[in-house]
């Protein structure tokens, strides 16, 4: 939904009309000129036809009658003799005398040089055509006010990216931009996520009376498996697929921070939230829209992270309330704009949302960026569908795959 | 102030450089049409001399000069030939570097030019705020 800044040029501004034109026009004479060119030498070739026919045809008699030039404006009859001798020109003031065929010869061999010229002359003819057809569609373009659009290559798909060729072990992305994109977003990502995978540990250390997920859930990020999962699966109340990687694991983590003690850091963990929650639901919104075929993980995840997105955003607006209430904080709060009717949502994750962005972040550092989303996506509570489905109604329910890649991506932001 | 003096001074600065510019540009087309006719002559050469050697030994070479067409040793003729190819190499050579150079002046012409008129902009729009 937030789509990345973009610029929108009209073809108009980039091409003006009137340039397009007058550069149409120059081609156009510089292509007369070559047809002028052209025609002067088809009239060489056609000449030198003529002469080779002449030359070999004069000997075929001993001498011919003919009626001789006289100045300008006289004939008078004479013969012509010494049938097969010719004086041919050379080139550069040079004459030599040759018998008939061999000027025949000569003539053909001038022909020949005639005709490669005629060709380079058409292939050029042929490329200033295509110039002016170009020019002439361009030119067109601007007068329609056809519009060139561009787009920051945020990293939305970065993470899609990302998961994709780690999915796939596909090397390449999409576009350059986004290789770029990535290798600064992952930069910075891992930075994120290794400040985060700190203030994790040191909330995990904190908090000593929470019994359920703990362990090494988030911060290690190597969630792959659903132990992690299930246990916070369990405190998450989704129905989350346990082989589900990180979402799971983020979700446990909120689930962590919010029953343990949020205050702990919350200052960095709203800074981070900050700096990421804006990302997030910036990203997030534009990832679920894009996500849908990368991810084929479940559907839940999407509902998550806007529930992350709100609670982000909540935390970040009022993150020290949210920490300390931990749930009903963050749904007043409801400031998040997209969210708003997710607050009910919310109210069920309650439990997690002002962690879920600092969980978010915190398993994220846990998520190697080189790690792919392998699997499916945490499939959350109808609730968290209901809610997203105010934002984004296509991208719930199944496969939101864009979901856990947005997931990431907000997290690597 | 000094920006009308200054303003004015520019403009004038601007006025020769464009017209050192513009002479230099014309040089470079003269120098365009030059080469063009040293090749097509060299091109022609050449073909003559392929000519020449496909002649037998004794047959009869002439040369125009003026309304008189003058018979000429074959030999003779395509020493005559082969000096002349050399000499329209060299000129063609000689008028290359002429043209790079013609070009790098006209290119550092064309920055001085660009810079007059960025300090000009710049003093517009001075004057325009103050």
């Amino acid at each position: 939904m937030v789509s990345p800044r973009g610029e929108v040029t009209p073809f108009a501004s980039l091409f003006p009309v009137d340039e397009a034109h007058k550069a149409v026009k120059r081609v156009e004479e510089k292509i007369a000129e070559k047809q002028k060119e052209m025609d002067h030498l088809k009239e060489f070739i056609a000449d030198n036809n003529s002469i080779i026919n002449l030359v070999s045809k004069l000997p075929e008699e001993l001498h011919h009658d003919i009626m001789v030039p006289f100045g300008k404006a006289a004939f008078f009859p004479g013969r012509l003799i010494h049938t097969n001798e010719f004086v041919v020109l050379l080139g550069e003031g040079y004459y030599a005398e040759r018998t008939s065929k061999q000027t025949a010869d000569i003539l053909k061999r001038r022909g020949k040089a005639l005709d490669s010229q005629v060709e380079s002359l058409k292939a050029n003819i042929k490329d200033l055509k295509a110039e002016a057809s170009f020019f002439d569609t361009t030119a067109s373009e601007a007068a329609e006010g056809l519009v060139e659009i561009r787009e920051d290559y945020v990293d939305e798909d970065l993470g899609e990216e990302h998961f994709e060729s780690a999915f796939q072990g596909k090397g390449e992305s999409p576009g350059l931009n986004e290789k770029k994109h990535m290798v600064e977003e992952d930069d910075e990502y891992t930075r994120l996520m290794a400040r985060l995978d700190e203030l994790e540990r040191e909330e995990l250390a904190a908090e000593n009376d929470d019994e359920s997920i703990e362990d090494d859930p988030v911060a290690n990020g190597a969630l792959e498996d659903g132990n992690e999962q299930k246990e916070q699966s369990n405190t998450i109340e989704s129905d989350t697929v346990n082989s589900e990687h990180f979402q799971n694991a983020i979700s446990g983590d909120l689930l962590l921070y919010q029953t343990h003690s949020m205050q702990r850091k919350p200052q960095e963990q709203e800074k981070i939230e900050d700096v990421t929650a804006e990302a997030l639901c910036n990203k997030y919104q534009s990832d679920l829209s894009l996500k849908d075929e990368q991810n084929r993980t479940g559907s839940t995840i999407q509902p998550l992270p806007k529930a992350e997105n709100l609670s982000s955003k909540s935390s970040t607006h009022e993150t020290k309330r949210h920490l300390h209430n931990e749930k009903a904080s963050v749904l007043p709060e409801g400031k998040i704009e997209a969210m708003s009717s997710a607050t009910q949502p919310v109210h069920m994750q309650s439990a997690r949302p002002p962690s879920n962005s600092s969980k978010t972040e915190a398993s994220q550092s846990g998520f190697d960026s080189s790690k792919a989303f392998t699997g499916s996506i945490v499939e959350r509570s109808t609730d968290v569908l209901t809610a997203k489905s105010a934002t984004l109604p296509p991208s719930d329910s199944q496969s939101k795959p864009s979901r856990p890649v947005s997931r990431f991506k907000m997290q690597r932001r | 102030m000094a920006s009308p003096a200054a303003v004015r001074e520019l403009q004038r600065d601007l006025e020769n450089k464009a017209n050192d510019l513009s002479k230099i540009q014309k040089d470079i087309a003269k120098n365009h049409q030059v080469r063009k006719k040293y090749t097509i002559q060299l091109g022609e050469n050449e073909l003559v001399l392929k000519e020449l050697e496909l002649l037998k030994e004794d047959a009869n070479v002439y040369k125009l000069i003026g309304p008189v067409l003058v018979k000429q040793d074959l030999a003779e003729a395509n020493a005559n030939v082969r000096k002349r190819i050399e000499y329209i190499s060299a000129e063609l050579k000689r008028l290359d570097a002429i043209v790079q150079d013609l070009e790098e002046k006209q290119n550092s012409k064309r920055e001085a030019v660009l810079k007059v008129q960025q300090r000009m902009q710049a003093l517009q729009a001075g004057k325009a705020k103050a």
